[in-house]
């Protein structure tokens, strides 16, 4: 997992954030950057969506 | 190559003075709040981290501009529109086409290497919104339609599959016998084939064919590189693919929908992409939400509403469906009357899909000028007489007043439709609206005295 997909993971394991609090926390990364990052997550299938739609990973 | 293509469009609103060119470097996430800031079209020259490509955006976000993709007057669009797609021209195949001049193919194939924005503040995600989306069964053939995508991986998307239509039919035969649905996505194509492929026509009508009539032209098509589609070879973009039969399963939205409103998280299939074909330096269509999906519906409904007054044997002089009800839930229209065809109209008019507000007026009334129609509504309605309502009739999940959410899952939603007969009524002497003239109006000008 990139640095970057590790970063996102840690954050959405600490609490839920809709999309675009996790973008606006990494404005100086390149969108394409942030994009793959965010594709990691999907490959490995751990995102979940609360009822108000916000992202969040359950701890392993 | 044909007339009518996308890039052609942008020079038609450039020439009408109705396209913006932004040079400055622009960020992805960027370009849904200076596009909705604009007061024109805009096409974004200079995307940070994409150098090969525009951004192109609110092509048709007012009826101005799609007056002119449709080539004639604001107020004559409906005729139009129902004039030409009663004229279809089948689409023809070419073997060379702008759209694959570029291939990336299998393991190359990579989303992230198209500048897809993030449109609205509540998205799942980043979106590609304007699409033209194309697939085919054995039976009842060829559909297109325009579908939402939603970034997933570099390879797959979401789509939003869950209203009833006829690509989702496709797909449930497909899943049915267990098996993945082929699809072709063309972004960036004129917005008449857009009209076309909004239009909900029946499952057996061709919308390529009434592409064609809404252009005067064939529209050309060229063979799929991976799956056996034939997509619009002028397109920009071209993502080739299918979808997953794993059913409703995958977390898709929300999105800024249609209605102006931020939908829900939804469950949808996903989109397995295995190929994606563009131009070279192409220009990636940004549909800006809600309204140029409203101004695209707003054609399709105002023809439905031409050809229900028409069968009521009632003779419609003007119709506009209101970007305020997001071309879709409301109708305006004034007619040739005789006696007790006010009513005959609005009941015909209140049979369209799921319009529920419906006003019509005499043909004295512009019905582009809203306070013609409140001095309509002031001076010829007796609420008692003249309002009908209508209840129990079909409406969509995403009107709120409609409750859907206690219907529980699967439920469909009803509502109740009002309409208003503002024409003179029965009875009532026309002299007694005779409006105010200043005296001497025709032959006394001030610019004689200034």
């Amino acid at each position: 997992m990139s640095p970057l997909a590790t970063t996102l993971k840690t954050s959405l394991e600490t609490e839920a954030r809709q999309f675009h609090d996790v973008v606006d926390d990494h404005m100086d990364v390149p969108w394409q950057e942030f994009l793959q990052a965010w594709g990691e997550l999907r490959e490995i299938d751990i995102l979940k969506r609360d009822d108000q739609g916000a992202y969040y990973i359950e701890k392993s | 190559m044909a007339d009518k293509g996308f890039r052609s469009f942008l020079d038609d609103l450039d020439a009408a003075g109705e396209l913006k060119k932004v040079t400055k470097p622009v960020d992805c996430r960027q370009l849904s709040a200076l596009g909705e800031q604009a007061d024109q079209a805009t096409i974004f020259e200079n995307i940070e981290g994409y150098p090969d490509w525009r951004v192109a955006t609110a092509l048709v976000s007012t009826r101005k501009r799609l007056a002119v993709a449709m080539g004639c007057k604001e107020n004559r669009i409906a005729f139009e529109f129902e004039a030409k797609s009663a004229r279809p021209i089948d689409p023809v195949t070419v073997e060379n086409a702008p759209c694959q001049e570029v291939v990336m193919e299998g393991d190359d194939v990579d989303l992230t290497s198209i500048p897809m924005p993030l449109m609205h503040l509540f998205d799942g995600g980043p979106y590609i919104s304007g699409t033209f989306a194309i697939s085919n069964d054995p039976e009842h053939g060829t559909n297109v339609g325009c579908y939402r995508l939603m970034y997933r991986t570099p390879k797959e998307t979401g789509i939003d599959l869950v209203s009833p239509s006829d690509m989702r039919f496709y797909y449930q035969r497909a899943l049915d016998k267990g098996e993945p649905l082929p699809i072709a996505i063309a972004v960036g194509v004129h917005p008449l084939d857009m009209l076309a492929a909004s239009y909900k026509a029946p499952i057996d009508t061709s919308e390529l064919a009434l592409a064609g009539g809404l252009r005067g032209e064939a529209l050309e098509m060229v063979k799929c590189k991976t799956v056996d589609l034939e997509v619009p070879a002028d397109a920009e973009m071209i993502l080739e693919g299918e979808l997953l039969p794993i059913g409703w399963t995958a977390d898709e939205g929300p999105f800024g929908e249609f209605s102006q409103i931020s939908g829900d998280v939804k469950w949808n299939p996903i989109f397995r992409i295995k190929c994606i074909t563009h131009r070279k330096n192409p220009i990636f269509y940004m549909l800006q939400m809600p309204w140029e999906n409203d101004w695209l519906a707003a054609p399709v409904t105002e023809a439905a509403g031409l050809q229900a007054l028409r069968i009521a044997s009632v003779q419609p002089v003007d119709i506009r469906a209101p970007v305020g009800s997001c071309g879709y839930w409301s109708l305006i229209a004034s007619i040739k009357k005789r006696p007790g065809e006010g009513k005959n109209a609005v009941a015909a008019l209140l049979s369209v899909a799921e319009v529920k507000f419906v006003i019509v007026t005499d043909d004295d009334i512009d019905i582009y000028n809203p306070d013609e129609l409140d001095w309509a509504i002031a001076f010829r309605v007796q609420a008692d007489e003249d309002a009908v309502i209508l209840k129990g009739a079909r409406a969509k999940h995403i009107d709120p007043s409609v409750k859907s959410w206690l219907l529980g899952k699967g439920g469909l939603p009803t509502t109740a439709k009002l309409g208003i007969d503002a024409t003179i009524p029965e009875g009532v002497p026309k002299i007694l609206y005779r409006r105010i003239k200043n005296y001497g109006r025709d032959r006394i000008k001030l610019e004689d005295f200034e």
